[in-house]
Formats: C-alpha cells, sequence, structure tokens
C-alpha cells in the first residue's frame, strides 16, 4: 500500500522532471520560432501593427492564429484571403461592408496606422501555423470556370478582386458570404451598362441599397463588370 | 472560528458575491450580442464586455482562493494571522486595481491579449498585491512552525501562481512568442498550480466535513496533485500546436492532455470516496454536496470536455470556435467556482455562528446552478459543434454560420437565466448569514 512518503516522493519527481523536459522544449523551441514565423519580416509596421491590435483588444472579438473570441472571423489568413483593398475598406469603414449584420467597432485610424495593421496582417498570414487552418474537407470543390461544362468557353477567368471583394458578400458557385443575392447567371439578368453605373455608385441606381461604394479602379471595375457578363 | 484573523476572509469572499453577479451581467449581454441583440454596441462593445466578463471570473476566484487561505491557514498553522490589518489593506488594494482595471475596459485601456487584458501599469500593482498576500500567508505559516501538508499545498500553489504572473510581462515583438508567454501564465494558472490551490482546499474541507483522518486524506492530496503536474505541464503542448511553434508540440501536447483527465477523475474519486468513508454525520450537508460536486463537474467540464478537442486531429478544426467556450464554461465552473462557493458555504456558520445551512434555499441554489451550468454547456456545445461543421468542415462564411447559431443562443440564454436564479439564492443565503461575529471564537481550546 502506497504510504504518504511515497506518495510525496512520485509528486515532487514528477513534477520535477515534468518541469526539466518543458524548461528545455522550451529553449529548443525558441530557437525554432524565429524561422517559422519569419522574424527576420517583422519590420517597424508590423510591430506598429502588434501594437495596435492589443492596443484596440482585437482579440476581443476576433481570432488570430485560432486565439481570441469567437465573435468575429479568424484573421490569420484575412490578408491571403481578402487582400489588402478588402481589409483597408474594413478599417475605415467597417459598417459599410456588411450593414445589417455584426457591428464593428468604428476606430477611425489613420492611413499609416491601417498600413501598419495590413502589415501585421500580412506578416501573420505568412507564418507556419502547422496546417492551421485547414481547408475545408467537405467544401464544394473548386473549379476555375464557373458555370456548365459546355459554357466553359464563354466564362472569364476568375478576376481576383473579384475573389478579394465580392465573395465577402456574395456567392458565386456555392463559395462566398451570404449576405448579398448570389451571383450565379448574373449575366442573363442583368446587362453590362447596368452592371457598371451600379458597382461604380450602388446608391445611385438603389438609395436604400446595403452594398458599399467599393473602391475600384476603372480597370478593376471593367474587369468585374465582364466577368460578371460572362455568367449566364 | 478559532481566530479572530480569519474574520478577514469575509470581505474576501463578499467581494466574490459581488463581481460574480457583475460577470454573470456582462455574460448576458455578449449572450444577447450572440443573439443578435448587440443593443449597447455604443456603450459597452463586445470585447469589452467580453475582457470584463474573463477578468471578473479571475478576479473572483482569485479573491476566494485568497479569502481561503486568509480562512484555511490560521487554523491549519493554529495560530493568527501577522498583521491582520495590513491583509485588511492588501484588500482593499487588490478591489480598488480590480476595479479600476474594470472600468479601464470601457474606456478602450487594456492591453488586448486574451485573458491577460489587464493593462500593464496596474499589472505591477497586482504582483505587489499578491506579494504582500504571499508574504502574509508565508509569514503565518513559518511563525506557527506547524506545517501540515494541506497549508504548504495550499502556500506553494498560491506562491507559484503569483511567480507565473511574471512570464505574461515579458514584452516581445513576435505574436508567436506573446502566445507562448500568455499561455504560461493562463494555462499554467488553471491546470497547474490553480489544481494545488483546488486540492487544498478540497482536503481542508474532506478533512473538516467528513472526519477521515488526516493522513489519508493528504496521502491521496499528493497522488493527485503529482498526476496534475505530471499531465498538466507539458499538457501546456496543447495551446502550441498552431500559433507557430515546432510540430512536435502536436505530439507532446496531445499525449499529455490526453491524461489530464487521470487527475480530475481522481480529484473527482477522491472527493466522492472520501465523503462516503466519513462516518461522521456532518451538520453541513451542502458544504459536502458543492465539495463533491466540485469534484464531479471539474471531471466533466475540464477533464472529459477537455479531452475531447485537445487531441490535435481534432483540435485543427475546433480551435477557436465556440467549442471552446463550451469546455470553458463548464470546467471553470466545476473546477473553481464550485470550489469557491464550497468553501464559503463551510466557513459561513462557522463565523457568523447561524446555522443556516441546510436551508431550502441553499439546496435549490446547488441544484438550480448546475442544471442551469449544465444546460449552457449543452448550449454552447450544440452551438459549437454545428459551427465546426458548417464553417470548418464544409466552408461556409463566418457571418452566415453565425447566423445559422443565433437560435442555439436563445437556448443558451434561457438557461443562463436558470443559472442566474441558483445564483442569486445561493447570494441571498450568503447576506441572510450576516457579518461574522466574534462571540462564535468560544469554539477554541
Amino acid at each position: 500500500m502506497l504510504t504518504k512518503s511515497g506518495a510525496k516522493a512520485f509528486f515532487l519527481l514528477g513534477t520535477g522532471l515534468c518541469s526539466l523536459a518543458f524548461v528545455l522544449l522550451t529553449i529548443d523551441t525558441f530557437h525554432r520560432i524565429p524561422a517559422q514565423t519569419n522574424e527576420d519580416q517583422i519590420t517597424e509596421s508590423v510591430k506598429k501593427g502588434k501594437d495596435l491590435w492589443e492596443h484596440n483588444n482585437c482579440m476581443g472579438c476576433h481570432t488570430l492564429f485560432g486565439e481570441g473570441a469567437y465573435y468575429a472571423p479568424e484573421l490569420t489568413k484575412v490578408y491571403q484571403r481578402r487582400g489588402e483593398i478588402f481589409i483597408r475598406q474594413m478599417l475605415k469603414d467597417p459598417r459599410a461592408m456588411y450593414p445589417n449584420d455584426r457591428k464593428m467597432q468604428q476606430y477611425h485610424f489613420t492611413e499609416d496606422e491601417i498600413n501598419s495593421l495590413v502589415a501585421f496582417l500580412k506578416w501573420s498570414g505568412e507564418v507556419n501555423l502547422n496546417g492551421f487552418p485547414a481547408d475545408p474537407p467537405l467544401a464544394p470543390k473548386k473549379t476555375e470556370g464557373v458555370g456548365p461544362a459546355d459554357l466553359a468557353t464563354h466564362v472569364l477567368p476568375k478576376p481576383e478582386i473579384f475573389q478579394q471583394m465580392c465573395t465577402a458578400c456574395h456567392t458565386l458557385s456555392g463559395a462566398g458570404g451570404s449576405v448579398g443575392p448570389a451571383l450565379d447567371g448574373i449575366g442573363n439578368r442583368k446587362d453590362t451598362a447596368w452592371l457598371k453605373s451600379w458597382i461604380k455608385d450602388p446608391k445611385a441606381v438603389k438609395a436604400d441599397t446595403t452594398m458599399p461604394t467599393l473602391p475600384l479602379t476603372d480597370a478593376q471595375l471593367e474587369e468585374v463588370v465582364q466577368f460578371l457578363s460572362s455568367q449566364k | 472560528m478559532k481566530f479572530k484573523s480569519q474574520k478577514i476572509a469575509y470581505l474576501f469572499f463578499a467581494t466574490c458575491m459581488l463581481l460574480f453577479s457583475l460577470q454573470l451581467v456582462y455574460g448576458f449581454i455578449m449572450g444577447f450580442a450572440h443573439m443578435g441583440l448587440d443593443v449597447l454596441h455604443d456603450w459597452i462593445p463586445f470585447h469589452a464586455a467580453r475582457a470584463t466578463h474573463t477578468n471578473l471570473l479571475v478576479m473572483w476566484l482569485l479573491a476566494g482562493f485568497m479569502g481561503a487561505a486568509y480562512w484555511i491557514v490560521p487554523e491549519e498553522s493554529d495560530r493568527e494571522i501577522i498583521f491582520p490589518k495590513l491583509a485588511v489593506v492588501q484588500w482593499a488594494a487588490l478591489v480598488i486595481v480590480g476595479v479600476t482595471a474594470i472600468i479601464g475596459f470601457h474606456f478602450n485601456w487594456w492591453e488586448g491579449r486574451k485573458f491577460l487584458e489587464i493593462p500593464r501599469p496596474l499589472d505591477y500593482l497586482v504582483v505587489v498585491d499578491v506579494l504582500l498576500f504571499i508574504f502574509l500567508i508565508g509569514g503565518t505559516i513559518w511563525k506557527s512552525k506547524r506545517y501540515t501538508t494541506t497549508s504548504m499545498v495550499l502556500f506553494f500553489g498560491l506562491l507559484m501562481a503569483a511567480l507565473l504572473y511574471l512570464p505574461g510581462m515579458i514584452p516581445t515583438i513576435n505574436q508567436t512568442v506573446d502566445s507562448y508567454w500568455r499561455w504560461w501564465v493562463v494555462h499554467l494558472w488553471v491546470e497547474g498550480v490553480w489544481e494545488l490551490i483546488m486540492g487544498a482546499i478540497m482536503s481542508y474541507l474532506l478533512i473538516k466535513l467528513t472526519g477521515v483522518d488526516r493522513e489519508v486524506i493528504e496521502k491521496w492530496l499528493y497522488v493527485i496533485v503529482g498526476f496534475t503536474f505530471l499531465s498538466g505541464i507539458l499538457g501546456t503542448g496543447h495551446h502550441y500546436y498552431y500559433i507557430g511553434t515546432p510540430k512536435y508540440w502536436l505530439m507532446i501536447g496531445g499525449l499529455f492532455s490526453a491524461l489530464e483527465p487521470v487527475a480530475f477523475l481522481g480529484m473527482a474519486m477522491y472527493a466522492i470516496v472520501m465523503a462516503r468513508k466519513g462516518g461522521r454525520n456532518n451538520t453541513n450537508r451542502i458544504a459536502l454536496a458543492w465539495t463533491v460536486g466540485t469534484g464531479v463537474m471539474s471531471f466533466v467540464g475540464a477533464g472529459f470536455l477537455g479531452f475531447a478537442h485537445t487531441l490535435p486531429q481534432v483540435n485543427m478544426y475546433t480551435h477557436g470556435t465556440l467549442v471552446t467556450a463550451m469546455h470553458g464554461h463548464l470546467a471553470f465552473w466545476g473546477a473553481y467556482a464550485m470550489l469557491i462557493l464550497a468553501i464559503i458555504a463551510y466557513a459561513m456558520p462557522v463565523m457568523t455562528g447561524r446555522k443556516l445551512s441546510d436551508s431550502g434555499m441553499n439546496t435549490f441554489a446547488f441544484w438550480t446552478s448546475n442544471i442551469g451550468m449544465t444546460a449552457m454547456t449543452v448550449a454552447f456545445g450544440i452551438a459549437g459543434v454545428t459551427q465546426v461543421v458548417l464553417e470548418r468542415r464544409m466552408g461556409m462564411d463566418f457571418l452566415a454560420v453565425q447566423k445559422e447559431v443565433e437560435v442555439h443562443f436563445l437556448g443558451l440564454v434561457m438557461a443562463a437565466t436558470l443559472f442566474t436564479v441558483g445564483i442569486i439564492a445561493y447570494i441571498w443565503n450568503f447576506v441572510k448569514f450576516g457579518l461574522p461575529s466574534d462571540e462564535v471564537l468560544i469554539e477554541r481550546k
């Protein structure tokens, strides 16, 4: 039968060995973190972005590296997923992007602060997180062209800006957000001129629309309109 | 009550009741926000409510541990607390720092690092305050020269908790390093040294309530805290899977966190077996219910539900979802909240001389709050699993999924209401006990 001193020895030995192992692993981890996290790419701007991230308690709603609260989206790969234009627009005027959805705080960031946050999120997205976040295994397989196969020749390649901005709210072929209507077959319903004036200034076409005016260049606008027109 | 200075515990216990009530209010704000009713957005936005909710929890649990220590240590050491007036100052300082931090959160004054939101200048004050507390407790034990296992485990638990606050203050430019140290504080607290404190308080309660021989109880205390550290220290690895640290943490963290339920199972069996062993017909059955309850609920919440999502293959999809909230709620309730409520339930009749422990109100509080919390956990669990399947497995958009789970938060708010009714009953009972009285000091031999 176990005696009290035996129990005490078990406690002290177990704790001692595990603590030692933990400290050694910590030292090893710290040797490896710089390479795994691209520490050489932590610029002044990234540092400032991290400060802003903490100063405003972004983790109180969002997660980064899967850590934080579960009220707002995971941001680890937001730079890679949504791109810079979307992040900038979101930080400038959060309500405009998702008008009827969960509200984000309006922070009135300066241009410089937005640059820093973008740099921080870009750096975060490039850290090797051992495969997190995983691609959803049950998601519909992404195909480059959209629509039935026999129409594939008429379909233009998906512009990058479309992937970053439009899919935040709209779905196409089952992928994307659910804020705005699905865009499948939009080319059958609307002509090029309408699409152009709509995307350029949605409020001018329909005053009470919740669609934001997107910061697109003329070339990007043209690209998106052509792409949408080809969705038949 | 044997010693006059044990009355200091009352200040801390009353603080617990106050902060706990406030924590519930902020919980409701978040519950409603998740339901889509974010009406307080302009005054108390979600991130302020969240920081307040979790920090109030940490604060009231710490206040509870401190109160428990001021209650237990004089008795175990067989002498009064040294400098009892200083202990009151220590209490007041804790309250001031806490209140300042909570108010600051509402004015964007914080350090936005999950669970360690308290801004840096206040961190230093916390350290000073805790050092003062450690000095008072340690000094009392030192002067008495009566070192019981229970009081030593309690003391070292509290000392390590204070020391482990420091890694969280190491400055870094790298988010990964930041997270690494943050878990030294948070994980090594809740799955390490806080369990020492928990084990010690439980031992004290079991010795008092069951009448089982101290030697037997303290022997098993060693075994259980031994298992806690054996699994819990390297179990920290389950926070290091996906934050930018080497891949070997997946194996180490997975293996050792799979062992963590053993410690909690031990804790549960310990409480049950000792309670059965004790032939003594104890007069405070509700305190024993809370004590055994903390063993059982901590096994389910911390042990089992923790295990369920710390396997790396599962955690890949559950990391950073509502599943974590499910585990967190029952774990903290079972392991620590119930424990504090147990020591308060035990101490109040002894401190005030009013034997209200077997009131119907107390039984009602116990069952209602436990059923309420279990229902909350189920609501979180369903919402969390739905989120994982739709968002992480099927690739639906985050906000679209949140719309889908809004209805589960209606269930959550209903369960939380039930829970709150139970807690109100507990606090009502606490108030009815009244203030501690010196007249009950006669029990001293």
